[in-house]
Order: C-alpha cells, then structure tokens, then sequence
C-alpha cells in the first residue's frame, strides 16, 4: 500500500517529464531563462518565504499561548485559531476585495496567505506541545537558565519539528496556489502556467514551467531537513504542564490575538453573510443539497484513503528507516508545490494511456485527492508515531509479540490521534479543492466548490455567497474536531492543576 | 494476519462512500439520443438553453463545464480516448488549439453557410455562434473627455485609471487586431503604454467591479458583462457606461463563442445546427446579451450589431496569435 500510494503521488512528476521530452532543450532553456520567469520565480519565492516564516511565527505563538499561557479565553482562542483552515484562499481574497477596493498586489497575498496557512502551523505546534513535558523547562530553570535560554534549548527543540514541517506546508502551498494571487493580482510562477494553458493553449510548455516548480521544491526540501533538525523528544505523553503567566503581557497578546481573528475571520465570513443574504432568495436548494452529499462522500473517502496510506508509509519509514524508505518518504513532497491544474491533467494522461475505465469516475478523484495531500496526511500522521519512543516496540517484541502484533497492539494506538488529524485534515482540504475535482469528476457532479466556481465565473457573488458559507461551515466541522482532538489531552491536567 | 483483517476493513471502510458515490453518478447513460458537451461557457449562462434542446429534439445532454483553454488541455490529453462530441469554446483560440492538433471534425455546408466568413474557421473545423464587441467601460464622472480610440489610452493621463486583463483571450484578440490594422509597432508602443498606465486584471468581471467601486476610472471589456452587472443591480445603479470607439478601431473587435464536433455521433452536427437557429440565437441575444450571427436584432440598449463599424479581422488565424503573446510578454504584462 505504501508503495502504491508513493508512486500515485509520482504521476504527476512521471507525466512533466513526459511533456517535457517532447520539446527541445534549446526550447526549455529560452522559456525558462527568460527575464520574465525568472522575475516570477523571484516573486513566488519572495512570497513563500515571507509567508511562511510569518505562518511559523504566528502559529507557533498561537498554540504557546493556547496551550501553555493563562491568557483568558484562550480555549475560544484556539478555536478561532484553528478556523481559518475552512475559508479557501480565494474566498477570503474575494471578500477582502469587496471591503477594500484596492487591496492588491504582494502585501494583500502575503496577508491571505499568512493567515490561511498559520493554522497549519498552529495545529501542528499545538499537539507538539501537547506531548512535551513541562517539567524539563522547571528544571532547566531551576538550573539557573534564563526564560529565553529555556525557551531556545528545552523548549525550541520539541516543538521544532512540528513547527518547520508546518511551515514547509505553508511554503508549498503558497508556491501552488493561484486563486488567492491571481485575485490580488501578485504575479507569481503559478500564473506563467496558468497562462501557458490559458493564453498559448501549451501543454508542453506548462510542465517545463512545472518542472521548474519542483526544482524549487526540491530545494525548500533541502533546507527543510536542515532546518528540521533529527532531535525529537522521548518525553511521556500527558507529562505535567506547567502554564505560564502572563502577567504584563496579557492585554497586548488580547490585542494581537483579536486583530488576528478578525483579519482572518471576521472579514471573510461578514462579507460572506452579507452577500448570502442578498443571494439566498436565489438559491436552488436541490442543487445544493446534491452537491452537498457528494462534497462530503468525496471528501469523507478521501480522507480515509489518503490518510491510510499516509499512516503505511509512515509506518514505514520512520520504523524501518533506510536510505530506501526515506527516500520514498521524501519523494512525495516533490509534487506539493505543483498546482492543482497539472496534476489534474497528468490523471488525465495517465488515466486514458493506462487505465481508460477509470477516468472520469469518482474512483480518479479520490486518486488525485490522494496524489495532492499525502504529504498533509504524511506530516499528521508521523508526527505522533516519531514521538513514541521506539523502546516499545522492543519490549513487546521481547515479549513475544510478532511484528504485525505490536503494529496492531503499540503503533496503531499510539497513532490513533494522527490518523484522526490526518484525515480530518484531507476532509476539509479536499472540500475546499477545485483544480482537479473540476477537471476530472464524472460529467455532471457537482459539489459544494464547482458550484461556487459556476457562480463566481459569472460577475455575480451574491449568487455564489451561499455555497461559500455552506462550504466554510462545513469545513469548520473538521477544522473545530481537529483542533479538539489535540487539545483532549489538556483537559486531565488542567484538572491535575487544580487539584 | 491481524494487521491484514484490520487494513481490509479499513479498505472496505473508505470503499463505502466511493460505491455510494458513484451510486450518484451512473445517471449519465450514454444512449444513441445522447451527446456529451464540453462546455466552456458558464452553467449558469447556457444550462437552461441546453435544457430547450433536449425539450425540442429529445436528445440527452451530458455536460461537463470548465474553462475553456483548462477543457481544450483535457481534451488533447484524452489523446485518443476524447469523451466529447462537442467542445462549446468562449472564445476561437481554443477550438483552434484542437483544430491544429486535428481533434475536430470538418463541419458541413449547411452548419458553415449560416456565419459570415470572418466568424469561422477557414477550413470549416469551427464555427462561432454568438458575438461579443470589445468595448471601453468608463465611469463619466471621472472622465471628461471620452476617448475616441484606444490609442488615446496611451496618453499619461491615464495612469493607473485603465484596467484591463492581458490573459483573457479577448484582450489578445484585440491585440492582434491592432497588429493587423495597424502594425507591429503600433501594437508594441500601446502595450508598452499599457505597462505604464494600465492596472492588470485576471478577468473581465473584475474590471468592471473596479470601474464601479471607483478603483479605477475605465476599463476595457467585453459588452455583456455590463448587461450582466446591470440586470444584477440595476440600470439605475450602474456609475460606469460602455463607450464605443470611432469606426474602425481595433478597440471595438468583435469575438466570438464557438463549438466544433469531436466525434462521429450524428447528434453532435445537428446540436450545432441548433445553436445557429433562431430559439438559441434569440436566446444569446435576450439572456447572455450578446450578438446574433444570423441576423436576430440585438437586445435594447445595445447598438445594433450592423451599426458597429468593426475592423475585419480572421479569428482562426492562429499562429498570429503566438505572435500576439510574444509581445504581451516582452511588454511585461503577461
């Protein structure tokens, strides 16, 4: 299964160099070094860093303050720092426009994307911190350490992971996205392969764009595994947590976090609120009901399928790790960064070369859901099983226990929680997909996002409104779970604390 | 043996809604009376027109709408496999694309001889079925003095004012409309300008929303969308109005949907016949607010498409358009 799923995700990248053969090196070189490219890929790398050290920094606070910090209201915080995960970029791009006209160009996408994507690293922080003993930050201080020299050598180095993985997300999605950007107007790399298809109606010379994508992703990769570091703690699950006071800093950290919440909520769903109720009188509700069902039954059979897959190849890797495994594990993430038209069309390719039965039915979706979000289900699914030390396993096969016993007795359990995050997770990143659930579902489904695509490619938004808050409510469902499932193990020592 | 009885529930788990789901989707027959559209053109402008042909003709309609250029990719990646009988396009450049890729079937004579030359491909793979005028939408109170071609968009003026969409393919029409009439040199020094003054948008809607929020003080268009956004708000609250440029301006082009057949199914010529004939032709002319091919006198309000004094141009001429990216490209604008 691990194996199978590795190599769904490699269609898109075997589909590129297939195009790409089928023009000349001259060619690619004229197209690739011309001044334009390489001031777009400037741009887009520009943007994904800054986008992503801004997502690694806010989210990373975000989970320290609702996990660790006495903040008042913090439960609710955390909540409300989980819930931008629903809202699709290019929803909130859409509603900021129509609350300020003129909101354009590198410093609107930075925004929409920092805010839309530090809930990632929020997430993937929070359960981090979660597991983290406290006790070894008490004794460090008891040691004489100060409050930053804590933070940077106890503290740093559990949630490091967590936090560089989420922003590696961040960074390729950023790298991928187009709807966000294009509405905003920022040039990005995207948008050359959009136009490739769009203006020049040139396949060829899309995937060489493509296929530069996955160089920079490549790269990224690079620094990621530096950046990452090979420590992760031993530490027992549920240690004691001690919570910090606040003290001075409590009105102003109020402050940041409420102006967070309104930039990333307030704005999209209040215009979103106004428009439906503008647009309700219009909307056909057996419409919406039908592709309601089939958002969910997508993004339901997606999730499991993505993230069982993640869950094998997780097992794996990180159990039987090798030069092989690894590699395997890596290769996934080459195709992250590549946006959603192409891996649609290399399913299109593949599908009618290979498979013909299979394209255009509801089995090809959830492949291509699978091929775009393993590496979301991979980063979820890991995080708990690299946190369970390996002694475990030792010692129930000391005690006798085969090899798929003490996966079924010690792994499962333990990954438990990461498989729940995982496929919550692809459940609402697959409801809010569009590139390829557009291009390759069977002729005439319809879910809740092609048909805000049908709305909104016609001027009216009013019209569209509607099955833009059905689609965020019902994301948020997944987005609220997954925030709760993390923060389940809080609540035995909250009470420890006040007892 | 465990862990394998465990992952095959899982299997079984996640196979569940997949077969539910596909349940759903077995609706679509594919019986002799049916055909399969590819539509780029909105669900929301053309489905209830589709719905009058299967009322009038009793043949099934399958449809998949997208994109027009992101269908034309499907398409030539279906390769061998097309699923289609016919691709119903925004606009000429991508039924080219499957033309030059020899997807598209010759239409016959009696489908080609209801459109006027310049509105079909030369050797009969195409035909356009309704018509759209490039126009200027300009907001009056911000603009004294209304331009007379697109020319006098190049003037300082009209810095950051002008909005205008180099990826749509209605724009590069334009372009290459300029090209023709009035030379490289004349295309490359508006685009140059155009860098300077224009702000960019992704599509025509956009620009329109801009023009009526105050953004910006003109922008160029498509006629309909301004019919569209009228009807949505109306007349009465529309701040900008459409502004045709003098005879023969390449600012004023006319560009056109099309369709071609993909395939052998009998029903796929006579659906196109269809489109040419008078309930869909009325149809554009009253819903989409566009212009008839064959004649059906325009909708109130809009200047009657005989009295648009448009520049000719060969819209199937193609590898002219690679030209016209070419220099979009070197302008910085795409």
């Amino acid at each position: 299964m691990a194996v199978s799923a590795v190599l769904i995700s490699l269609i898109p990248l075997i589909y590129l160099l297939v195009r790409v053969a089928t023009i000349g090196i001259s060619e690619i070189a004229e197209l690739i070094f011309q001044a334009r490219t390489l001031e777009l890929i400037i741009n887009s790398l520009l943007l994904a860093i800054t986008v992503s050290v801004s997502a690694v920094l806010l989210g990373s606070m975000q989970a320290w303050v609702a996990v660790r910090s006495n903040l008042p209201g913090r439960t609710v915080f955390s909540v409300l720092a989980a819930l931008p995960l629903a809202i699709p970029s290019y929803v909130a791009a859409y509603a900021w426009i129509a609350v300020t006209p003129g909101f354009s160009g590198f410093f609107a996408a930075w925004l929409l994307l920092t805010v839309g994507t530090a809930p990632l690293v929020y997430l993937a922080v929070s359960a981090a911190l979660v597991r983290f003993d406290a006790g070894t930050e008490e004794v460090a201080q008891s040691l004489g350490a100060t409050k930053f020299q804590v933070f940077r050598k106890v503290t740093w180095p559990n949630i490091r992971t967590a936090a560089v993985s989420g922003g590696l997300l961040s960074a390729l999605y950023v790298l991928s996205d187009f709807g966000a950007v294009s509405i905003v107007r920022y040039d990005t790399f995207t948008r050359a392969i959009y136009n490739a298809y769009r203006a020049s109606f040139d396949r060829n010379q899309a995937a060489a764009l493509a296929l530069v994508l996955v160089l920079v992703t490549v790269l990224i990769l690079y620094f990621e595994s530096k950046a990452k570091g090979q420590k992760f703690t031993t530490g027992k699950i549920a240690g004691r947590l001690g919570r910090v006071e606040l003290g001075a800093w409590k009105v102003p950290m109020f402050l940041i976090l409420l102006v967070l919440a309104t930039v990333s909520l307030l704005v999209p769903l209040g215009s979103l609120l106004g428009w439906s109720i503008e647009g309700f009188g219009s909307v056909d509700w057996a419409a919406v009901t039908g592709a309601l069902a089939n958002s969910v039954g997508l993004a339901v059979s997606g999730g499991l399928l993505t993230s069982f897959a993640a869950l094998a190849i997780a097992v794996l890797t990180i159990r039987h790790r090798q030069k092989l495994t690894s590699l395997l594990e890596r290769s996934v993430w080459l195709t992250h960064a590549t946006p959603g038209i192409v891996v649609a069309l290399s399913l299109v390719f593949f599908s009618n070369q290979v498979v013909p039965w299979i394209y255009q039915t509801t089995l090809l979706v959830l492949i291509a859901y699978l091929a775009l979000f393993l590496p979301n289900a991979l980063a979820a699914v890991s995080t708990p099983i690299r946190q369970s030390p390996k002694a475990l396993d030792e010692v129930s096969s000391s005690l006798g226990l085969s090899t798929m016993q003490t996966l079924r007795k010690v792994v499962l359990p333990i990954a438990g929680p990461g498989i729940f995050a995982a496929t919550t997770l692809v459940i609402l990143t697959v409801l809010k997909e569009l590139p390829a659930t557009l291009l390759l579902r069977p002729t005439g489904m319809e879910t809740l996002a092609t048909r805000l695509w049908t709305e909104t490619s016609v001027a009216a938004f009013s019209a569209a409104a509607p099955y833009a808050l059905l689609l965020v409510v019902l994301a948020g469902f997944p987005a609220w779970l997954l925030n709760r499932a993390i923060r389940k193990d809080l609540e035995p020592m909250e009470m420890e604390r006040y007892q | 043996m465990n862990k394998k009885k465990n992952s095959y529930f899982l299997a079984a788990l996640a196979l569940v809604p997949i077969i539910a789901l596909s349940g759903c989707a077995a609706s679509t027959t594919n019986s002799e009376e049916s055909i399969t559209i590819y539509s780029g053109r909105s669900e929301s402008l053309i489905a209830e027109l589709l719905d009058t042909f299967t009322e009038e003709t009793g043949i099934e309609v399958n449809v998949r709408y997208g994109d027009s250029a992101e269908l034309a990719a499907q398409i030539l990646e279906e390769g061998s496999n097309v699923q289609a009988d016919v691709f119903f396009s925004q606009d000429a450049g991508a039924l080219g694309a499957l033309a030059k890729e020899n997807l598209t079937r010759s239409l016959p004579t009696d489908i080609t001889d209801l459109v006027d030359a310049s509105y079909k491909s030369k050797d009969s793979q195409w035909v356009g079925v309704s018509g759209r005028a490039r126009v200027l939408v300009v907001n009056p109170d911000r603009v004294s003095k209304f331009p007379t071609s697109y020319r006098d968009l190049m003037n300082p003026i009209w810095k950051g004012r002008i909005g205008i969409a180099p990826t749509n393919a209605s724009f590069q029409a334009f372009i290459t409309a300029v090209r023709i009439l009035d030379g490289e040199q004349a295309a490359q020094d508006f685009l140059t300008a155009m860098k300077e003054n224009a702000v960019v948008f992704e599509k025509n809607g956009l620009i329109l929303q801009a023009v009526e929020d105050g953004v910006i003080d003109a922008g160029l268009i498509n006629h309909y969308y301004w019919f569209e956004l009228a009807n949505e708000v109306g007349v009465g609250n529309m701040k900008s109005e459409i502004i045709w440029f003098e005879d023969q301006d390449a600012g004023n082009l006319i560009n056109v949907a099309g369709a071609a057949v993909l395939s052998d199914n009998p029903s796929a010529n006579m659906f196109v016949k269809w489109l040419l004939g008078n309930t869909a032709q009325n149809y554009f002319v009253e819903k989409t607010r566009e212009y008839s091919l064959t004649g059906v006198p325009a909708v109130a309000g809009l200047k009657p498409f005989g009295e648009i004094k448009a520049p000719k141009i060969d819209l199937s001429d193609l590898d002219s358009l690679a030209e016209t990216l070419e220099l979009i490209r070197k302008a910085g604008l795409l």
